[in-house]
């Protein structure tokens, strides 16, 4: 195990969200999802809104992120997200409510308007985490 | 002063006692869990930076737009961090005072300069001096979260890049202990190089950037604005609270003092009183014994 695994990271500016030795992630890069096993080369790259992907002893874990960034150096993976959340501490009730008073927000709000964009950006965050909530553990 | 009165003025002193004794043990556990929210904010900040700073080396960083010192810095925006809540001591009259200076000094250079609010009372302040606003920000003083910074941050990014602005200098609290606060000036733009570039081993200089190094970059730096005000609001917060509870705690003890003598004096009323109506008995007695 000690010779294949990598540590990972997922920190938001609020808290540090995950730390684990896990033997691949995978995250969703700007430029379409990359895997990251022990013995990458030192990369940065930016994240997009999606799942970050963490297996461990044949398990997957799911961290729903917003955004931000992945650093790999000397096994060792960081993930700087604006948000993250572990797909079963998701409060799927709370963004359910959300969900339904954005969409009634973007469904008052003429297209051209600011708030209209920001709105739309908040609504796929928030479909983003309660389709990560939906995944448990699972074999592999 | 009359017996009736003294009991009203110490039932009056000793409610507010009430208050601010509590306002004081409620500020002492939300300096505890701003103190909590600064230390988790951390290892983003410092990771970020380190991640900067590897992105920093490789790129020449004087191209991008946040990078660059403007030769004529025409227009300057102030961004005084104060609290929506009074009762907090000097707290928001040490910012006031502090941003004050800046913007006569900015202003006799012949700039132009406005002010971007956070907080009532810093907003109510400079709206009444006649200052020039571009953008205010309330009700979050007391628990700012990363959205509001980064709402903050995006807009003052557009005017910067937009050249409407040359220079944008946040003035707050910085938050030492709960019993000590000291105001700073903190540049936010144009960022200084040296934050960027810094000391880098040889090992980082073989990073692989996706998907380039400047798109990263691109990304990287309003990010970074982001994480800066984020935490200047934080220590905003911890200092507002700090500060609060020792003006508050000297309330508390000023309050049990001023009730010490009221009762004093309450008492020595009570026993002229008393002493008056004796010898008044004593007297009229002895009128009649005759």
């Amino acid at each position: 195990m000690a010779d294949k695994s990598l540590t990972c990271e997922i920190i938001t500016p609020e808290k540090p969200v995950y730390q684990g030795e896990v033997e691949m992630l995978i995250a969703p890069g700007s430029d379409g999802e990359l895997g990251i096993l022990p013995l990458h080369s030192p990369l940065v790259t930016t994240l997009k809104t999606g799942e970050v992907r963490l297996r461990y002893n044949g398990e997957w874990d799911y961290v729903a992120i917003t955004g931000g960034y992945l650093e790999v150096n000397e096994d060792k993976a960081i993930v700087l997200a604006d948000d993250a959340e572990i797909s079963s501490k998701i409060d799927t009730e709370k963004l359910k409510i959300e969900k339904k008073e954005i969409e009634e927000k973007i469904a008052s709000l003429d297209h051209q308007h600011e708030e209209f964009f920001e709105a739309t950006i908040k609504l796929e965050h928030i479909e983003n985490k309660l389709r990560v909530a939906g995944k448990t553990k699972d074999k592999s | 002063m009359a017996l009736i009165d003294l009991r009203r003025r110490i039932r009056s002193v000793d409610n507010t006692k009430q208050i601010t004794k509590t306002m004081e043990m409620v500020a002492a556990a939300k300096i505890k869990r701003a103190q909590d929210r600064i230390e988790a904010a951390r290892p983003y900040a410092l990771t970020m930076m380190e991640v900067l700073e590897n992105v920093g080396e490789r790129v020449s960083v004087g191209q991008h737009p946040l990078l660059e010192v403007r030769e004529k810095i025409e227009h300057t925006v102030v961004i005084p961090l104060s609290s929506d809540r009074g009762l907090c001591g000097a707290f928001n009259t040490n910012v006031i005072r502090r941003a004050e200076k800046l913007i006569k000094s900015e202003s006799a250079d012949g700039k132009r300069v406005s002010v971007f609010g956070v907080g009532r009372k810093g907003i109510n302040y400079f709206k009444y001096t006649g200052n020039e606003f571009i953008g205010e920000k309330r009700e979050i003083s007391d628990k700012p979260t990363f959205q509001d910074a980064k709402e903050i941050a995006a807009d003052l990014i557009t005017r910067y890049t937009e050249k409407s602005v040359d220079k944008i200098v946040l003035v707050f609290n910085r938050f030492k202990s709960a019993m000590e606060q000291t105001v700073v000036e903190h540049v936010l733009l144009p960022i200084k190089k040296e934050s960027v570039k810094g000391e880098v081993d040889e090992l980082s200089a073989n990073y692989i950037f996706e998907p380039s190094d400047d798109a990263v970059l691109d990304k990287l730096l309003p990010t970074y604005i982001e994480a800066l005000i984020y935490r200047s609001l934080m220590e905003s917060a911890a200092s507002e609270h700090g500060s609060r509870r020792t003006a508050m705690k000297s309330a508390t003890d000023n309050a049990t003092e001023m009730i010490g003598h009221l009762t004093r004096s309450l008492n020595r009323a009570r026993q002229a009183l008393i002493t008056q109506e004796i010898s008044e008995i004593v007297g009229g007695a002895e009128a009649l014994a005759d």
